[in-house]
Protein backbone atom coordinates (compact mmCIF):
# COMPACT_ATOMS: atom_id res chain seq x y z
CA UNK A 1 0.00 0.00 0.00
CA UNK A 2 2.91 2.37 0.55
CA UNK A 3 3.38 4.47 -2.67
CA UNK A 4 6.20 6.84 -1.03
CA UNK A 5 6.87 10.49 -1.95
CA UNK A 6 10.33 11.86 -1.58
CA UNK A 7 10.67 15.36 -2.93
CA UNK A 8 8.27 17.53 -1.30
CA UNK A 9 6.02 19.79 -3.83
CA UNK A 10 6.06 23.39 -3.56
CA UNK A 11 2.46 23.18 -3.13
CA UNK A 12 3.14 21.80 0.29
CA UNK A 13 6.00 23.31 1.22
CA UNK A 14 4.05 26.67 1.01
CA UNK A 15 1.26 25.41 2.53
CA UNK A 16 3.30 24.01 5.68
CA UNK A 17 5.17 27.55 5.62
CA UNK A 18 1.52 29.51 5.70
CA UNK A 19 0.54 26.62 8.83
CA UNK A 20 3.88 27.93 10.61
CA UNK A 21 3.25 31.51 10.13
CA UNK A 22 -0.81 32.04 11.20
CA UNK A 23 -0.32 29.57 14.17
CA UNK A 24 2.53 32.29 14.50
CA UNK A 25 0.10 35.29 14.14
CA UNK A 26 -2.76 33.21 16.31
CA UNK A 27 -0.91 32.46 19.38
CA UNK A 28 0.84 36.11 19.21
CA UNK A 29 -2.21 38.08 18.77
CA UNK A 30 -4.33 35.66 21.00
CA UNK A 31 -0.99 36.43 23.93
CA UNK A 32 -1.62 40.20 23.37
CA UNK A 33 -5.19 40.23 23.57
CA UNK A 34 -5.52 38.51 26.70
CA UNK A 35 -2.83 40.66 28.12
CA UNK A 36 -5.20 43.96 27.62
CA UNK A 37 -8.43 42.56 29.02
CA UNK A 38 -9.69 44.47 31.94
CA UNK A 39 -9.06 42.21 35.33
CA UNK A 40 -11.81 42.34 37.77
CA UNK A 41 -14.59 42.94 35.64
CA UNK A 42 -17.75 40.55 34.74
CA UNK A 43 -17.59 37.48 32.57
CA UNK A 44 -19.94 39.62 30.22
CA UNK A 45 -17.19 42.60 30.30
CA UNK A 46 -14.53 40.88 29.49
CA UNK A 47 -16.44 39.03 26.47
CA UNK A 48 -17.56 42.60 25.27
CA UNK A 49 -13.88 43.79 25.29
CA UNK A 50 -12.88 41.08 23.71
CA UNK A 51 -15.11 40.68 20.81
CA UNK A 52 -13.87 44.51 20.45
CA UNK A 53 -10.60 43.63 20.17
CA UNK A 54 -8.38 44.49 16.81
CA UNK A 55 -6.32 41.47 18.41
CA UNK A 56 -8.80 39.44 18.67
CA UNK A 57 -10.40 39.47 15.44
CA UNK A 58 -7.01 39.17 13.94
CA UNK A 59 -6.52 35.91 16.20
CA UNK A 60 -9.92 34.72 15.15
CA UNK A 61 -9.52 35.63 11.51
CA UNK A 62 -5.32 33.45 11.37
CA UNK A 63 -7.31 30.98 13.41
CA UNK A 64 -10.02 30.30 10.74
CA UNK A 65 -7.33 30.67 7.78
CA UNK A 66 -5.05 28.42 9.60
CA UNK A 67 -8.15 25.70 9.86
CA UNK A 68 -8.64 25.89 5.88
CA UNK A 69 -5.01 25.82 4.88
CA UNK A 70 -4.13 22.68 7.39
CA UNK A 71 -6.97 20.70 5.83
CA UNK A 72 -4.77 21.70 2.12
CA UNK A 73 -1.54 19.85 4.40
CA UNK A 74 -3.41 17.09 5.43
CA UNK A 75 -4.57 16.75 2.02
CA UNK A 76 -1.36 16.28 0.93
CA UNK A 77 1.02 15.17 3.32
CA UNK A 78 0.95 12.50 5.91
CA UNK A 79 0.00 14.02 9.42
CA UNK A 80 3.16 12.11 11.16
CA UNK A 81 5.07 14.34 8.70
CA UNK A 82 3.21 17.83 8.81
CA UNK A 83 2.54 18.15 12.45
CA UNK A 84 5.55 18.05 13.65
CA UNK A 85 7.12 20.51 11.52
CA UNK A 86 4.27 23.21 12.89
CA UNK A 87 6.66 23.04 16.16
CA UNK A 88 8.71 25.69 14.02
CA UNK A 89 6.00 28.11 15.33
CA UNK A 90 7.52 27.83 18.68
CA UNK A 91 10.47 29.25 17.26
CA UNK A 92 8.21 31.99 16.14
CA UNK A 93 6.42 33.11 19.01
CA UNK A 94 9.86 33.09 21.12
CA UNK A 95 11.74 34.93 18.67
CA UNK A 96 8.78 37.74 18.59
CA UNK A 97 8.10 37.53 22.32
CA UNK A 98 11.59 38.17 22.66
CA UNK A 99 11.89 40.98 20.14
CA UNK A 100 8.86 43.02 20.70
CA UNK A 101 7.32 41.62 24.41
CA UNK A 102 11.26 41.70 25.42
CA UNK A 103 10.62 38.37 27.00
CA UNK A 104 14.41 36.47 28.38
CA UNK A 105 15.68 33.98 25.92
CA UNK A 106 17.97 31.85 28.10
CA UNK A 107 20.36 29.57 26.65
CA UNK A 108 18.10 26.95 27.85
CA UNK A 109 16.23 28.24 25.89
CA UNK A 110 18.40 28.45 22.56
CA UNK A 111 19.49 24.90 22.97
CA UNK A 112 15.41 23.61 22.71
CA UNK A 113 15.54 26.05 19.82
CA UNK A 114 18.32 24.02 18.40
CA UNK A 115 16.84 21.00 19.30
CA UNK A 116 13.69 22.06 17.58
CA UNK A 117 15.43 22.75 14.38
CA UNK A 118 17.76 19.20 14.01
CA UNK A 119 13.81 17.73 14.72
CA UNK A 120 12.19 19.13 11.38
CA UNK A 121 15.10 18.55 9.61
CA UNK A 122 15.08 14.81 10.54
CA UNK A 123 11.40 15.32 9.79
CA UNK A 124 12.26 16.61 6.54
CA UNK A 125 14.51 13.90 5.50
CA UNK A 126 11.72 11.67 5.02
CA UNK A 127 8.84 11.15 2.28
CA UNK A 128 6.34 13.61 3.13
CA UNK A 129 3.65 10.89 2.29
CA UNK A 130 3.78 7.17 2.50
CA UNK A 131 0.29 5.91 1.91
CA UNK A 132 -1.65 5.81 -1.27
CA UNK A 133 -4.33 9.00 -1.79
CA UNK A 134 -7.73 8.21 -0.74
CA UNK A 135 -9.91 6.62 -3.06
CA UNK B 1 -6.12 13.82 44.46
CA UNK B 2 -3.32 16.73 44.38
CA UNK B 3 -3.88 19.89 42.08
CA UNK B 4 -1.18 19.07 40.67
CA UNK B 5 -1.95 15.45 39.61
CA UNK B 6 -5.58 17.01 38.55
CA UNK B 7 -3.62 19.20 36.38
CA UNK B 8 -1.13 16.54 34.88
CA UNK B 9 -3.66 14.13 34.04
CA UNK B 10 -5.89 16.96 32.17
CA UNK B 11 -3.04 17.78 29.77
CA UNK B 12 -2.50 14.02 29.20
CA UNK B 13 -6.08 14.07 28.53
CA UNK B 14 -5.58 17.66 26.55
CA UNK B 15 -2.99 15.40 24.23
CA UNK B 16 -5.26 12.28 23.76
CA UNK B 17 -8.18 14.15 22.87
CA UNK B 18 -5.83 16.72 20.29
CA UNK B 19 -4.11 13.24 18.71
CA UNK B 20 -7.45 12.27 18.10
CA UNK B 21 -8.80 15.40 16.10
CA UNK B 22 -6.02 15.53 13.86
CA UNK B 23 -6.76 11.63 13.19
CA UNK B 24 -10.34 12.77 12.60
CA UNK B 25 -9.44 15.70 10.91
CA UNK B 26 -6.94 13.94 8.28
CA UNK B 27 -10.00 11.63 7.41
CA UNK B 28 -12.01 14.51 6.76
CA UNK B 29 -9.43 16.14 4.59
CA UNK B 30 -8.92 12.71 2.57
CA UNK B 31 -13.17 12.64 2.31
CA UNK B 32 -13.63 9.99 3.82
CA UNK B 33 -12.62 6.76 6.04
CA UNK B 34 -10.96 5.39 3.10
CA UNK B 35 -7.14 6.22 4.03
CA UNK B 36 -7.78 3.92 7.57
CA UNK B 37 -6.28 1.07 7.85
CA UNK B 38 -8.47 -2.10 7.28
CA UNK B 39 -10.38 -2.75 10.62
CA UNK B 40 -10.74 0.78 11.14
CA UNK B 41 -12.50 1.55 7.96
CA UNK B 42 -14.95 -1.17 7.68
CA UNK B 43 -15.78 0.05 11.72
CA UNK B 44 -15.87 3.60 10.55
CA UNK B 45 -17.74 2.61 7.19
CA UNK B 46 -20.22 1.14 9.53
CA UNK B 47 -21.07 4.38 11.76
CA UNK B 48 -24.34 6.81 10.32
CA UNK B 49 -22.80 8.89 7.80
CA UNK B 50 -19.66 7.35 8.54
CA UNK B 51 -18.35 7.56 4.70
CA UNK B 52 -19.28 11.67 4.52
CA UNK B 53 -16.15 13.85 4.87
CA UNK B 54 -17.70 16.36 6.50
CA UNK B 55 -18.87 14.23 9.50
CA UNK B 56 -14.95 13.46 10.63
CA UNK B 57 -14.51 17.37 9.77
CA UNK B 58 -16.93 17.94 12.56
CA UNK B 59 -15.47 15.47 14.85
CA UNK B 60 -12.62 17.03 14.73
CA UNK B 61 -13.84 20.57 15.01
CA UNK B 62 -15.31 19.19 18.52
CA UNK B 63 -12.49 17.41 19.36
CA UNK B 64 -10.44 20.71 19.25
CA UNK B 65 -12.20 22.36 21.20
CA UNK B 66 -12.51 20.02 23.74
CA UNK B 67 -9.09 19.78 23.74
CA UNK B 68 -9.17 23.88 24.04
CA UNK B 69 -10.98 23.18 27.37
CA UNK B 70 -8.75 20.50 28.90
CA UNK B 71 -6.01 22.40 28.37
CA UNK B 72 -7.10 25.60 29.78
CA UNK B 73 -8.52 23.72 32.71
CA UNK B 74 -5.24 22.11 33.17
CA UNK B 75 -3.60 25.39 33.97
CA UNK B 76 -5.70 26.74 36.48
CA UNK B 77 -3.59 23.80 38.43
CA UNK B 78 -0.45 23.58 36.46
CA UNK B 79 2.31 26.32 35.70
CA UNK B 80 2.75 26.74 32.23
CA UNK B 81 6.03 25.74 32.19
CA UNK B 82 4.96 22.16 33.02
CA UNK B 83 1.87 22.30 31.37
CA UNK B 84 3.46 23.59 27.87
CA UNK B 85 5.32 20.55 27.50
CA UNK B 86 3.33 17.67 28.56
CA UNK B 87 0.83 19.20 25.92
CA UNK B 88 3.41 18.52 23.34
CA UNK B 89 2.85 14.55 24.34
CA UNK B 90 0.64 14.50 21.21
CA UNK B 91 3.51 14.70 18.55
CA UNK B 92 3.99 10.90 20.13
CA UNK B 93 0.03 10.32 20.30
CA UNK B 94 -0.44 11.53 16.91
CA UNK B 95 3.04 9.43 15.19
CA UNK B 96 1.41 6.55 16.97
CA UNK B 97 -2.11 6.84 15.77
CA UNK B 98 -0.89 7.49 12.18
CA UNK B 99 0.82 4.55 12.12
CA UNK B 100 -1.53 2.47 13.74
CA UNK B 101 -4.97 3.84 12.45
CA UNK B 102 -3.87 5.71 8.88
CA UNK B 103 -1.19 3.10 8.48
CA UNK B 104 2.05 6.08 7.43
CA UNK B 105 5.37 4.85 7.90
CA UNK B 106 6.99 6.14 11.12
CA UNK B 107 10.54 5.04 10.37
CA UNK B 108 13.61 5.34 12.80
CA UNK B 109 14.49 9.18 11.05
CA UNK B 110 10.64 10.51 11.73
CA UNK B 111 10.91 9.54 15.38
CA UNK B 112 14.36 10.68 16.05
CA UNK B 113 12.52 13.96 14.80
CA UNK B 114 9.54 13.83 16.86
CA UNK B 115 12.11 13.20 19.87
CA UNK B 116 14.32 16.10 19.07
CA UNK B 117 11.20 18.16 18.75
CA UNK B 118 9.83 17.16 22.09
CA UNK B 119 12.90 17.85 23.95
CA UNK B 120 13.19 21.12 22.17
CA UNK B 121 9.83 22.21 23.77
CA UNK B 122 10.72 21.00 26.99
CA UNK B 123 13.71 22.89 27.01
CA UNK B 124 12.21 26.11 25.51
CA UNK B 125 9.47 25.96 28.13
CA UNK B 126 12.23 25.88 31.19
Amino acid sequence: MASSATKLPGKVLVALALAVVLDTVTHIAWKLAVAHLPEGETLAAVARTALASPLFLVAMVAFLAQFYNWMRVLEHADLSFAQPITALGYIAVLAISARALHEPVSATRIAGVALILAGVYFISRTPHRTTALAP
Amino acid sequence: MTPTLTGLMLVAAAAAVESFAQIFLKIGAAGGPGILMPPFRHHAMRLPAGTSGLLWLSLGILAYLAEIFLYTLALYFLDVSVAFPMGSLCFIGIALLSKWVLGETVGRTRWLGIGCILGGTILVAL
